[in-house]
């Protein structure tokens, strides 16, 4: 009998089986182990050095894992295939831009090395998307934080990927910027983008995700489904694992 | 093989306008060279030794040290916000990174090397302009190895604090082959010999760019790895 619970195989955008990484005697992912349907958005939240940053960089190929499997797009990290690379984009803490080149020439770079196939034509796209057309002959020194991270989006949706990972997105901006960047995200799960973002703003992860994980000391302390939580007890618990770096309290609905 | 050249192509694109804006690498090189040069005159007593002699030394320390400058910073413009991350995110082959960063130092060194060339025949009382092509062919095979090892070593020390140190310390005892063998060739070119006499050391040398770039597309990819 075929277990229609779990999803096929194409279904699935992200799978990772017990990951762990090891910087020495520090574990910084421990035994991390989940599926990511195709267009579901994760938000993973937790104290810092939790893993959350090292779990981002095994799963886009930055960093191997000292053990386990994770497959991204159907493809092996490990392998680190271009192909996996073509259906990813990322945004983390730094931007990834030229700051003495205009975001218009960033843009049509990276285009360029994503293979897309009207980087000029695409770059002005993606700039009136983000809002930053006026700007895109501006150097990108002399643009802010929000408006860097717009650029970050930018150049991260560029090749169009199917999968998109955020490392903490909202750190820095303020609430203009915090809500345009909520817009944009928005916009992408609309667009049944597969997204995975680890953010400390419980209030917009909880807000947009689909799916929520809380990684404590390396390990997934919970993963459930948003609609089976509650959302008050969740703030709760998350501040409790912020402050004693441990798991305590259930946060099921009563 | 299309894309891969586009990639290739377009790091060196990048590369470029960045230097047009800011003019950061080449003042650096070409003031450094050319202060090399100038101890070097007020120092020699060109009335006792002979130029054709000292100048290819001379030559060459300046080459290579304000060449160091450059190769310290091709890496470190790619470390500033992360920049080398989203090279190394795009679906492109590291090593297609590793010869577009080749391209750009070999074309940069390049250029600073013809602007000093004719500073260097003033200040030496040599005429090079009688043997220009084999004096170009062999800079252009040392500058070769010098930007092959340089720019793999650069990649590598870019992830290291001391990276201003390291850099030198790894690269120039690795370049010594490379360094004997164009500092005597450019004395031999000077003195007016044919290329022909000088064969071994031409094989020896581009043996050397040979092997270094062999190498380089063998190790890029752990290198650039974190």
């Amino acid at each position: 009998m075929v277990d229609n619970s779990k999803p096929n195989s194409s279904d699935i955008a992200i799978e990772v089986s017990q990951l762990r990484k090891e910087f020495g005697v520090l574990r910084a992912v421990d035994g991390v182990s989940f599926d990511l349907k195709r267009g579901e958005f994760l938000s993973i939240f937790g104290p810092n050095g939790a893993g959350k940053t090292t779990l981002i960089k095994i799963l886009t190929g930055l960093t191997r894992p000292s053990s386990g499997t994770a497959k991204v797009a159907g493809y092996d990290v490990e392998e680190g295939v271009p192909a996996m690379r073509r259906e990813i984009g990322v945004i983390s803490h730094s931007s990834a831009l030229y700051a003495d080149l205009t975001p218009m020439e960033n843009l049509v770079f990276f285009g360029k090395m994503y293979g897309v196939e009207y980087p000029q034509e695409s770059a002005q796209t993606a700039l009136e998307d983000v809002g930053l057309a006026p700007r895109r002959h501006d150097r990108v020194r002399t643009f802010s934080r929000g408006m860097l991270q717009r650029l970050s989006i930018a150049r991260s949706i560029l090749h169009d990927p199917s999968i998109l990972f955020l490392d903490e997105p909202f750190t820095g901006l303020d609430i203009h910027a915090s809500n345009v960047l909520k817009e944009h995200l928005q916009t992408l799960h609309n667009k049944k983008r597969t997204i995975l973002m680890t953010t400390h703003d419980v209030s917009c992860g909880l807000e947009m995700c689909d799916k929520v994980a809380l990684q404590v000391a390396g390990r997934f302390a919970f993963f459930e489904d948003i609609k089976d939580i509650d959302k008050e007890n969740f703030e709760t618990l998350y501040f409790d694992a912020v402050r004693n770096n441990q798991f305590t309290m259930s946060i099921r609905p009563h | 093989m299309n894309l891969y050249l586009n990639q290739i192509s377009a790091i060196v694109w990048k590369d470029f306008v960045t230097e047009l804006k800011t003019r950061e690498l080449f003042s650096a090189m070409f003031i450094f060279a050319l202060l090399v040069i100038l101890i070097f005159i007020f120092s020699v007593n060109l009335s006792i030794v002979n130029a054709s002699e000292v100048g290819p030394g001379i030559l060459w320390v300046a080459f290579l040290f304000s060449g160091t400058l450059g190769l310290n910073r091709s890496f470190v413009i790619e470390k500033e916000n992360g920049c080398l991350m989203g090279l190394i995110l795009a679906p492109a082959d590291r090593t297609a990174i590793y010869f577009g960063k080749l391209i750009s130092n070999l074309v940069f060194l390049s250029i600073m090397e013809l602007f000093i060339l004719p500073l260097f025949m003033i200040f030496f009382n040599i005429d090079i302009l009688e043997h220009l092509l084999p004096l170009l062919l062999v800079i252009f095979l040392g500058t070769l190895g010098f930007c092959s090892l340089g720019t793999l070593l650069s990649s590598l020390a870019s992830n290291l604090k001391t990276r201003e140190i390291m850099l030198p310390i790894l690269l120039y005892p690795l370049l010594i082959p490379i360094v004997i063998g164009v500092v005597r060739m450019t004395g031999q070119v000077l003195a007016g010999e044919p290329l022909s006499e000088m064969m071994n050391w031409i094989g020896l040398t581009a043996s050397f760019d040979i092997i270094y770039i062999g190498v380089s597309i063998m190790t890029i990819d752990h290198i650039l790895e974190e």
